[in-house]
């Protein structure tokens, strides 16, 4: 079929004084396939796009652009053709100038031949090229947040500022979630259950946030734009179907048993437990020792939790607040507290006369006392002495590790978690976003934050969530991430499908379900891939064992057929 | 759209860098229109000179040159390079913005890279603008320009006009995003630590470009005095900052940043010997610890020293530097013999605007960082602007900035 239609582009002489343009044309000319061929000095420059696409929109027409590079100008020309309405499985670009003309330009005759490969493997692509058949969805208008702590309560609040219905799902009685276990936020000492409070009166007056307490959830299916998740609220089952999702479920602290005589000896308390105890009242101390990197940054957890330098440098002056003689050691491995505000916050208690000591991981604190603590002894690593300090409290930071539900969570909407259990960003440069499209993680369930923190990841979900189900409708394939993406998404045939699962297995964006396929006299599993999360990595189609899964921009045919061009 | 408000003035983003990107990104998927203004020839900011981000080893190249042609591409992002905002004015429902575009003589929009302007010119001012720019081009440098003239008879697409003048626009907007990340901040001042006294004595940014892979280099580890490969390499961490004379504050990036130049070294040339001298590892993020120091002690054999230099000095003959420390482990006062040292720690926000700091649209604290926006309100800030940020943590106040904005409902306050 005579529907190919050929654009060289000379790039204002830089090609074809290498290649050999005449040989080209006449060559093209006398292909089957092609319609027409067009010579032209500057196909990125003169704006042709527009022409090309109306001169190959009409019946099966395709067009073969041969010019630069993608990663120079030809990749624009493609977007151009995008915009001017020719799809991917419609237009090809070859390389002729960075990959013939420059890098073979002391050798003109095999630049040429280099090219007519090219032009020849291009024009076979384009013979088997295939649309993906896109679909549009429309997207449910309300915003599904799991866990009511600080990042979720932000995200609540942000979206319904928005102008966006929120459903706010908190497993325990009230909002708050961590924040409602400390007694002082940092570094701006205020009350935490103000900032609870605050919130519990929007979700009451704002229209817009609907609270549901003690819920379990029971399912969730679907995709970005369309997810329906089925719960329990206070015994109650209810259905949510919601455009997004953010999960907010935030993580729990890890209790400090086995270290540091925690449970056998009085006095030798968590940092949490501490925490309960300020909210009941003063806590009277002369000799308070903290002890950093409990069970954090070992073996067994091999991280930083963020979060306990902070939190001890805070009850430290607490505690020497409510007794102006108390005295109070820091023992650290690393006093983490970085940028403008925690190292500003480090040396205020440093000039309030909170003592720092640094121990080694391998030289551990040691607890003294028989019923109580007594003293702590511990060695000074930046003096080498051993010093033994008077203690009637000691308080153990340990750090936080995934909340119970993580798994469970993680499981029901397809997110990754990372090997301690904690959510997974797809990237550090997107770090709220997940590999499901329209789930997004903030705060402690995603890694271990302050609740200051939390909250601005908590927004910075609403800000994706509020954008994706401000709209109307979306085609799935805009969730691709390059704009004029060279695919659409993989298709089965289920014909030929034998049901082996091997596709689903190895589909990085849960993209690919099993499903039974009952047609007349047969009853079996096939394929079915989501359109909505399928990135069109390829994955898919690779370990497919008889050519079912398909790139339908690039099958099968297309690819054999070049590869079998380049070396005839 | 999603405010129900119909808002005609753009937002302003200042900064192309990883923040302003996806302040502009997420304010246009949310329907407002943006103008995004970087001072540059390309968009990608600092992200875009390292040749490897922590604690992935990626090379920031794919996710980076995504988000920077999905800006390109946007229908309600406007891109305006080598520009700068020269002065804010505020009106009672919005704001005056001047936006000062330094001409780059060559219009990338019908540059197709050949290269031809750049053999023409003999004062050697042409230059490619960063290489995964999309589309790259070439842009004329103005101090080495003398205006011959031979790159414009020798552009085949008549892109070059040596004459075009700087361009002034005033805009109305109805707010502004700053983020306009850090600058290098001179470290001669400090004179402990040696610095322009000898080549090799790099700060951790020369010395990340001097390494890239897409380097001068081509990912060799070399010596700049000498073009050998060094024995061994001192990373001093918190030069400059946690330091009364020049920055108090924790720059907060350089930890990482030092871990992870200490590994490539080591996975590139085994042999080179690696010391990072510290006061606190500050490895606080997703997978740090165990990126740094872990894989670190275990695997590489990268020594970890506690204490920070008090003299750098290069030895007589030039051949190698003279360290002076004392470790603060043993107590023992030392020096030791380097060949390169690397000093890490001197990042300082960028200034908002020419001029002085009364003139300045948002407050800023005594260090130049974005403190409060007008009337004590949260300001719209993100990245280094707002305060010390690696990339997740730039990222992440830009989103939030940008809901913040976007749910405002009663438009810009007088």
């Amino acid at each position: 079929m005579k529907n190919i239609t050929v654009f060289l582009c000379t790039c204002f002489d830089e090609i074809n004084r290498v290649v050999d343009y005449e040989r080209l044309c006449s060559h093209l000319s006398d292909d089957p396939r092609v319609a027409a061929v067009t010579v032209s000095r500057g196909l990125c420059v003169s704006g042709g796009a527009g022409e090309i696409g109306a001169s190959v929109k009409s019946g099966d027409g395709r067009v073969l652009i041969a010019a630069c590079s993608p990663l120079a100008r030809g990749d624009q020309v493609m977007r151009d053709l995008e915009r001017a309405g020719v799809p991917a499985f419609r237009r090809h670009l070859v390389d002729l100038r960075e990959g013939c003309a420059w890098i073979h330009g002391n050798n003109p005759a095999a630049a040429t031949e280099k090219a007519l490969d090219l032009l020849n493997m291009g024009l076979t692509a384009l013979e088997y090229k295939e649309p993906s058949a896109d679909v549009t969805l429309k997207i449910a208008d309300e915003v599904l947040v799991i866990g009511a702590g600080p990042a979720g309560m932000a995200a609540a609040t942000a979206l319904a500022r928005c102008g966006v219905d929120v459903r706010v799902l908190e497993r325990g009685a009230q909002p708050g979630g961590m924040l409602g276990l400390v007694s002082r936020s940092y570094p701006d000492n205020t009350d935490p259950s103000e900032k609870i409070a605050a919130f519990r009166d929007l979700a009451a007056s704002d229209p817009r946030i609907t609270f549901h307490s003690k819920v379990k959830i029971i399912s969730a299916r679907g995709y970005a734009g369309n997810f329906t998740v089925r719960f329990t609220a206070e015994g109650e089952e209810l259905q949510a179907h919601a455009g997004a999702v953010i999960i907010a479920t935030g993580g729990r602290v890890f209790p400090p048993k086995g270290y540091y005589r925690y449970g056998e000896v009085r006095e030798v308390v968590s940092q949490i437990e501490l925490e309960a105890r300020f909210r009941k009242g003063p806590v009277k101390k002369e000799n308070a020792v903290f002890i950093q990197c409990v069970g954090a940054r070992c073996e067994e957890r091999p991280y930083c939790s963020t979060i306990c330098c902070p939190a001890s440098i805070k009850n430290a002056m607490r505690i020497m607040d409510e007794n102006e003689n108390a005295r109070v050691w820091i023992l650290h491995r690393d006093i983490m507290m970085p940028g403008t505000t925690l190292e500003a916050y480090y040396k205020k208690a440093m000039e309030r006369g909170v003592r720092f000591i640094r121990y080694a991981e391998s030289d551990p604190p040691r607890i003294l006392g028989d019923e109580a603590v007594e003293t702590v002894e511990v060695r000074d690593d930046i003096t080498g002495d051993r010093r033994t300090i008077p203690a009637d409290l000691v308080v153990l930071s340990t750090p936080l590790i995934a909340g119970t539900d993580a798994e469970a969570i993680g499981d029901l909407f397809g997110i990754q978690r990372d090997s301690y259990g904690f959510f997974r960003e797809i990237y550090p440069l997107h770090p709220v976003e997940t590999r499901i499209d329209g789930v997004y993680i903030c705060g402690s369930a995603r890694w271990p934050v302050s609740s200051e923190q939390a909250m601005v990841q908590g927004e910075a979900a609403a800000m994706k969530a509020a954008a994706l189900v401000g709209r109307q409708t979306i085609r799935a394939s805009e969730f691709s991430r390059v704009p004029g993406a060279k695919f659409g998404h993989a298709r089965v045939n289920e014909d030929t499908c034998s049901g082996c699962g091997n596709c689903a297995a190895v589909c990085s964006f849960d993209a690919i379900r099993l499903q039974r396929r009952s047609g007349e006299g047969e009853f079996r599993m096939v394929s079915r891939v989501i359109k909505v999360r399928c990135k069109a990595c390829g994955n898919c189609l690779s370990v497919c064992p008889n050519g079912s899964m398909q790139m339908p921009e690039m099958n099968t045919k297309a690819l054999y057929g070049m590869v079998g061009k380049a070396f005839s | 759209m999603m405010t129900g408000k119909e808002s005609q003035n753009p937002v302003i983003v200042a900064g192309g860098g990883v923040a302003g990107l996806t302040a502009a990104l997420d304010l246009a998927a949310a329907g407002r229109y943006v103008e995004l203004v970087e001072s540059a020839e390309h968009l990608g900011g600092r992200v875009s000179e390292l040749d490897k981000i922590y604690p992935g080893d990626h090379c920031a190249f794919c996710p980076l040159w995504t988000d920077i042609r999905r800006v390109e591409d946007h229908e309600n992002i406007r891109v305006r390079l080598t520009s700068r905002i020269t002065a804010v004015e505020r009106k009672p429902d919005s704001i005056r913005v001047t936006i000062t575009t330094e001409p780059r003589y060559i219009d990338e929009s019908l540059c197709v890279f050949c290269g031809r302007c750049r053999e023409a010119c003999a004062a050697d001012a042409v230059r490619p603008s960063w290489e995964h720019a999309s589309p790259p081009s070439f842009f004329i440098d103005k101090t080495g320009c003398t205006k011959c003239g031979d790159c414009v008879d020798q552009c085949p697409t008549g892109a070059i006009d040596i004459e075009r003048p700087p361009v002034e626009i005033v805009l109305s907007a109805d707010d502004i995003i700053w983020a306009t990340g850090f600058e290098e901040v001179d470290l001669t001042p400090l004179p402990e630590f040696g610095y322009g006294t000898h080549p090799d004595i790099m700060t951790s940014l020369e010395f990340e470009n001097w390494i890239a892979e897409a380097g001068v280099n081509q990912g060799r580890i070399l010596r700049r005095s000498n073009g050998k490969e060094p024995r061994n390499i001192a990373f001093i961490q918190c030069a400059g900052a946690r330091d009364r004379r020049l920055l108090p504050y924790c720059s907060g990036v350089c930890c990482m940043h030092a871990l992870k130049q200490a590994q490539w070294i080591k996975r590139r040339a085994p042999e080179v010997g690696c010391t990072i001298f510290y006061t606190d590892l500050r490895t606080v993020g997703r997978d740090y610890f165990d990126y740094g120091l872990r894989s670190l002690r275990m695997t590489t054999g990268v020594d970890l020293v506690r204490g920070r230099p008090g003299m750098i000095r290069p030895l007589p003959g030039g051949d190698a530097l003279a360290l002076k420390y004392e470790n603060t482990e043993t107590q023992a006062v030392e020096i030791a013999r380097f060949d390169v040292v690397i000093l890490n720690g001197n990042l300082a926000p960028s200034q908002l605007l020419p001029g002085s700091e009364a003139d300045s649209p948002v407050d800023l604290d005594s260090q130049g960082f974005v403190s409060a926006g007008r009337d004590g309100a949260a300001p719209f800030a993100c990245g280094f602007s707002r305060e010390p940020a690696d990339i997740a943590e730039s990222v992440l106040r830009a989103s939030s900035s940008a809901v913040t904005l976007a749910g405002r409902k009663d438009g810009p306050e007088p």
